[in-house]
């Protein structure tokens, strides 16, 4: 038999905990069973707290017999275009390989994950931040000779065991690495404790990428509401539980002048309209955070099993502001003022630790929620109408002019969101941009106007500290608290 | 300690003829037994570390062979440490990471270079061209030619490693010479397998001792006036040829043929695997080592021996130097070397390659092309250049599908106490504006990075208060310096806070009591809980810091008041925050097994974890700008009104209570939830929860 010319390379990249080094151990171990010299190398250092980092492999498919005393010479970093396997842990590092170009369209299998571990950068957005894994699914598909992706976190945690089982697994099952099954998962057993976990989730990768067995299904994402008729029917429905009949009334009432104007604009607006006059005040948390189904999910999340008793702690912190919204106007203004004027809107906040399963927590907070008819009579009530009729009057005005501009006058309300000081910050953005691009634009354009109106929106998002705000404005916009007293 | 190495002790035990099958790194501790070394010391950092920690682990067995082991508080320690050489006829081996072991360990190192050594010294050092990205600023090359001490750099498969080990010592010894080996980060991890040999029993060690000090006083054998000038005489005249003829002897450089002999390249060791996979794709080797062009490896770096580069340089109209580091130190000595024998041999090298950072196979395959395209026209290199072009094309492909991608630096670990010190920070900073950060090395300096993106300077090992004596005078805003314990031991307390006293400087340090040094792997330190007897609080006390306070971390309310207190306080001078917090990693390595023998035997057990009310979350994610715990994370809004991601609390949270404390001292939202399950109730568990399920 002639010799092959190259080893097989593999290279796995992955995320700090996830076992990676483990999985170059197994592949060397199996590469030793079937008699074929290896190596593998990695760069741990600090990424191996939960940065990103790899682990390279090369193994030579020939056994000593047939080498003949020769030895291969192993190199110790990949190359681009001279990867066998690609092996990723998540998406965005199978994505990251690919623009490394490690993923080659002659050579290349890419064995990855399809699951999301999002990166700091996308969870601390205001909005979405997300990259959208499509493109890197799409990529890997163009890009690989052989793309094998699916949910590979997913299997682990259902054959209660490690992701690196899994992709081991698949690597075995894509028939591209020249090591036998038998030999990965004496591998597996030579390791010890949690082999037979770490088997059941190699036979699940293993047989996936082989083709045996069917790829499960992605749970579908929850479903959002797009058409108006739908929007408008849960509006209602929320608004009622949220008040009153009369209180969804309204809504119906603020969206009688949008019937037969432009479908998607009536359906965002009717979105956008139905969250903000559900806004959350501490009535509202209260009454969420003491039913029946709410306790049931926390169970259901925190993963506790039949008989096992669940304490729910709250973290609520009550303050002046919480106090003077639920006052009646003439009272809650002129504290709110005050505190305002004075720095003091998170001044004496009260932190409690209460225990929302217990009686008495129950209790108290079960009392706040019974607080709901006093709402319309609340300081807070009273503000929020005034907000979103200003807003909605600048919806209609537009909507008279432009389309496209009025939905993103509408969009605007997105910006409203959080509490205390993230809900008036939120706030302070959302009229500045009415002020500076709606009430006084510097265009004329419609067009120019909702671009500009467009860009501030997701500059207010991106950066909630204001300053690519303040640029997308032409003015600073600073949010440094006054100092306190 | 993080990793245990319980495996690799035995594979330290191997004999003659045994396969050792291992890392790199581990491949070295072996072959120091094998060498018959005296005593290790050494301080952590990646890539050494392991060499140390698994020493230390192996403690019981370096005990029956006599071996002693030292885990030095910094690499000055560990360099002077080698000073037991100079008059006793004892191997001694020490490691560090380089280019920041080398620069602390500068003048023990000098000193040790110029008294020179009886017995063998080896200093085995983690060295990063580019790669490792943490400090890739080699510097060894310069400082091995400066003190005149040797600097080995063995092609990175484990045999010649090993072999160049045992070498090292002898040639330390012929010599009377420290030598260093330098090893990439790469060569450091590599897995693969040498034949052993058996250990040998160290002449001179704790079972066999000295008989007492030296006989005689030696003047000489002090680096200091007079004899200095004579030692730095002896380095040249003496202990350089040496060095030189015991090189040349032993062949640890090699030289391999190739058929295309009028050129030639040289190669520093720890290169050469990435240059051969670089000619074959050139078409110009096989997979086993056998190349067309002939190639001279220097396992020794430094020096470089005239003879030899005569007689391969010898015959060739050209040779391409490939050297990774700046500036070309090999390239300008060869050069010289040529110039003096009047070798009429063209020389390149950083002309071809790039001057600076790691010679990763791109560059390598389009060097050689350059020069071979020059020098060896009649070869065929289309292999190469279809490569260069099919990667540059498939870039391009991705580039365009994906666009920019977010990155993903390392970040705290989930639980990490150090994370909830800088959410307060935010916070204060938020009120009193941002303060000027001076940042130190460890985990703490992940705290740059999102969300939390603070620091101004990094300047290296426990020199952050030092890094900010400048700052504080020219300062309207107090600034405020981060330290670890690590750091605080290592260098920070003599640079940092008696300096700072000495000139009554005014000024925050903050340092992060986590009780290991965590980012190298959680060794130990004085001050670990197994060392309590040691504490930062008495050191600052009795060196006369006034203004003093522990705060726990977990207690963002304490610690932003705590904070903001010595920010704004009217008393001048240092004031030291000590922010209390077990590094979670080795604490969830004690509570784990704990914990699982608790549940197995049916022992009441809480098991905490925090969540987020998916309905009351707006979807804002003020509490991850305020945080960035892996496990406090984002989802698809399950509201179908809403569109933004709510925060969700995924497994692996371990309770550690930030989030929490963060909806707190922020008064961020109502959304958070601490969820303790009681595992194995009792009977009063039993009951509550049925009063409870009337109401709830």
């Amino acid at each position: 038999m002639s010799l092959p010319e190259r080893p097989i390379t593999i290279l796995i990249a992955a995320l700090g905990g996830e076992g990676g080094g483990v999985m170059a151990d197994w592949l060397i171990d199996a590469a030793a069973q079937c008699g074929f010299p290896s190596q593998s190398t990695s760069i741990p250092g600090v990424a191996q707290r939960t940065g990103a980092t790899t682990y390279y492999l090369e193994i030579f498919p020939a056994t000593q017999a047939q080498l003949g005393g020769k030895s291969p010479v192993f190199s110790l970093t990949p190359s681009p275009g001279n990867v066998d396997i690609m092996v990723a842990s998540e998406l965005i590092e199978a994505g990251r390989a690919m623009q490394n170009g490690y993923v080659s369209p002659e050579r290349t299998t890419l064995v990855a994950s399809t699951h999301r571990i999002y990166a700091t950068v996308e969870k601390m957005q205001m909005a979405d931040g997300r990259f959208d894994s499509e493109r890197v699914i799409e990529a890997g598909k163009q890009l690989a000779k052989l793309a094998l992706l699916f949910d590979m976190r997913k299997l682990a945690q259902d054959s209660g065991t490690v992701i690196n089982a899994v992709l081991f697994g698949a690597m075995a099952g894509s028939g591209v690495l020249p090591l036998t099954r038998e030999a990965c998962e004496q591998a597996i057993r030579g390791g010890g404790r949690g082999a037979e976990a770490s088997l059941r989730g190699f036979a699940a990768g293993c047989e996936i990428a082989a083709g045996t067995r069917s790829t499960p299904q992605p749970p579908a994402p929850p479903k959002q509401a797009t058409e108006i008729d739908e929007i408008m029917r849960l509006g209602v429905e929320r608004l009622t539980d949220y008040q009153s009949a009369a209180y969804a009334n309204l809504f119906l009432q603020r969206m009688e002048f949008f019937q037969g104007k432009d479908k998607k604009l009536s359906a965002e607006t009717a979105r956008h309209l139905a969250l903000w006059m559900a806004y959350e005040d501490i009535i509202r948390v209260a009454d969420l955070k003491t039913r029946a189904s709410r306790f049931e999910r926390v169970r259901k999340e925190v993963g506790a099993k039949d008989g096992e008793p669940v304490v729910v702690i709250d973290f609520l912190k009550p303050g002046v502001e919480e106090l003077a919204s639920l006052l009646p106007p003439f009272l809650g203004r002129p504290l709110t003022q005050w505190a305002e004027k004075n720095g003091k809107l998170d001044a004496y906040n009260v932190g409690m630790h209460l225990k929302t399963s217990g009686v008495f927590g129950y209790l108290l907070v079960r009392s706040l929620a019974w607080l709901k008819p006093w709402r319309p009579h609340s300081y807070r009530y009273g503000e929020e109408q005034k907000l979103i009729e200003h807003w909605l009057t600048r919806v209609r005005d537009a909507a008279a002019r432009s389309v496209p501009l009025a939905l993103e006058v509408a969009e605007c309300a997105r910006l409203i969101k959080g509490y205390g000081d993230t809900h008036r910050r939120g706030k302070a953005n959302f009229l500045a941009i009415l002020d500076a691009l709606v009430d006084n634009p510097a265009v004329s354009d419609p067009a120019a106007q909702a671009k500009a109106i467009h860009k501030a929106r997701e500059a207010a998002l991106a950066d909630p500290e204001g300053k690519a705000l303040g640029g997308a404005l032409g003015k600073p916009v600073t949010w440094l608290k006054p100092v306190r007293g | 300690m993080e990793r245990q190495f319980t495996k690799e002790i035995e594979s330290l035990r191997l004999g003659d003829g045994e396969t050792f099958h291992g890392e790199g790194i581990l491949a070295v501790t072996k072959a120091l037994l094998q060498s018959g070394v005296s005593y290790v010391g050494g301080y952590q950092g990646a890539p050494v570390s392991h060499l140390l920690d698994v020493m230390v682990q192996a403690r019981d067995y370096l005990d029956d062979l006599g071996v002693h082991v030292e885990a030095c508080t910094s690499e000055a320690s560990a360099a002077a440490m080698l000073g037991a050489s100079i008059n006793y006829p004892a191997r001694g081996a020490v490691t560090w990471k380089s280019v920041v072991g080398t620069n602390v360990a500068a003048d023990a190192l000098s000193y040790l270079a110029s008294a020179g050594v009886m017995g063998g010294t080896l200093i085995v050092l983690g060295e990063d061209y580019g790669e490792g990205g943490v400090v890739a600023q080699e510097r060894s090359h310069s400082f091995a030619m400066k003190s005149l001490m040797w600097l080995l750099d063995p092609r990175p498969n484990l045999s010649t490693i090993v072999d160049m080990v045992e070498h090292g010592f002898a040639l330390s010894e012929d010599s009377n010479t420290p030598v260093m080996m330098e090893l990439r980060i790469r060569a450091c991890h590599v897995h693969g397998s040498f034949v052993a040999k058996n250990n040998v029993a160290p002449a001179v060690s704790m079972r066999h001792l000295l008989e007492g000090p030296p006989k005689e006083f030696i003047y000489d054998r002090l680096a200091h006036p007079p004899a200095i000038f004579r030692q730095e005489k002896l380095k040249n005249d003496v202990r350089l040829p040496a060095a030189r003829k015991y090189i040349a002897e032993h062949k640890l450089n090699e030289m391999f043929t190739g058929d295309v002999d009028d050129v030639g390249l040289v190669v520093q060791g720890g290169l050469y695997n990435g240059l051969m996979r670089a000619l074959q794709l050139l078409d110009l080797a096989d997979g086993f080592g056998n190349c067309r062009i002939p190639i001279y490896v220097l396992n020794a770096v430094y020096p470089l021996l005239p003879d030899e580069i005569s007689s391969f340089s010898k015959n060739k109209t050209a040779l391409l130097v490939i050297e990774e580091g700046q500036p070309e130190f090999i390239e300008q000595e060869i050069a010289t070397h040529l110039r003096r024998a009047d070798l009429q041999t063209k020389l390149h090298g950083k002309d071809f390659l790039q001057m600076a950072g790691e010679y990763n196979t791109e560059l390598l395959v389009s060097g050689l092309a350059k020069f071979l395209a020059l020098h060896a026209p009649q070869l065929n290199l289309s292999s190469g250049s279809l490569w260069l072009n099919s990667i540059q094309s498939t870039k391009g492909k991705a580039a365009a599908l994906l666009g920019a991608m977010p990155q993903r630096p390392p970040t705290f670990c989930v639980g990490c106490p150090e994370r909830p010190v800088f959410s307060a920070m935010k916070l204060v900073a938020q009120d009193i504006g941002r303060p000027h950060v001076s940042m130190d090395v460890g985990c703490h300096a992940f705290a740059s990075f999102e969300p939390f993106s603070q620091g101004n300077t990094l300047l290296g090992y426990g020199m952050s208060l030092a890094s900010a004596a400048g700052v504080t005078p020219m300062s309207a805003r107090r600034p405020v310096a981060v330290m670890g314990d690590g750091g605080f031991w290592h260098n920070g307390l003599l640079s940092g806070v008696a300096s700072n006293l000495m000139n009554k400087g005014d000024g925050v340090l903050v340092i992060m009591k986590n009780g290991y040094a965590s980012a190298t792997g959680t060794q130990e330190l004085l001050s670990s809980p197994k060392n309590s007897e040691h504490s930062i609080e008495d050191t600052l006390r009795g060196i006369g810091v006034k203004w003093l306070r522990t705060v726990d971390n977990y207690d963002v309310g304490a610690m932003t008041k705590t904070y903001r207190d010595a920010m704004t306080t009217e008393q001048k001078g240092l004031k030291v925050i000590v922010a209390e917090g077990e590094c979670q990693l080795e604490r969830q390595r004690r509570l784990r097994p704990v914990i699982a023998k608790n549940l197995s035997e049916g022992k009441r057990t809480v098991r905490v974890k925090y969540g987020v009310d998916e309905d009351t979350c707006t979807g804002d994610h003020s509490c991850i700008r305020l945080s960035g715990c892996p496990t406090l994370t984002i989802k698809d809004n399950p509201d179908p009104l809403r569109r933004d991601p709510v925060a969700t609390v995924i497994d692996g949270c371990v309770g550690c209570g930030l989030c929490g404390e963060n909806a707190h001292a922020a008064v961020l939202c109502p959304s958070f939830y601490r969820a303790e399950v009681v595992q194995n109730p009792n009977l009063l568990d039993k009951t509550l929860r049925k009063i409870r399920n009337l109401f709830t």
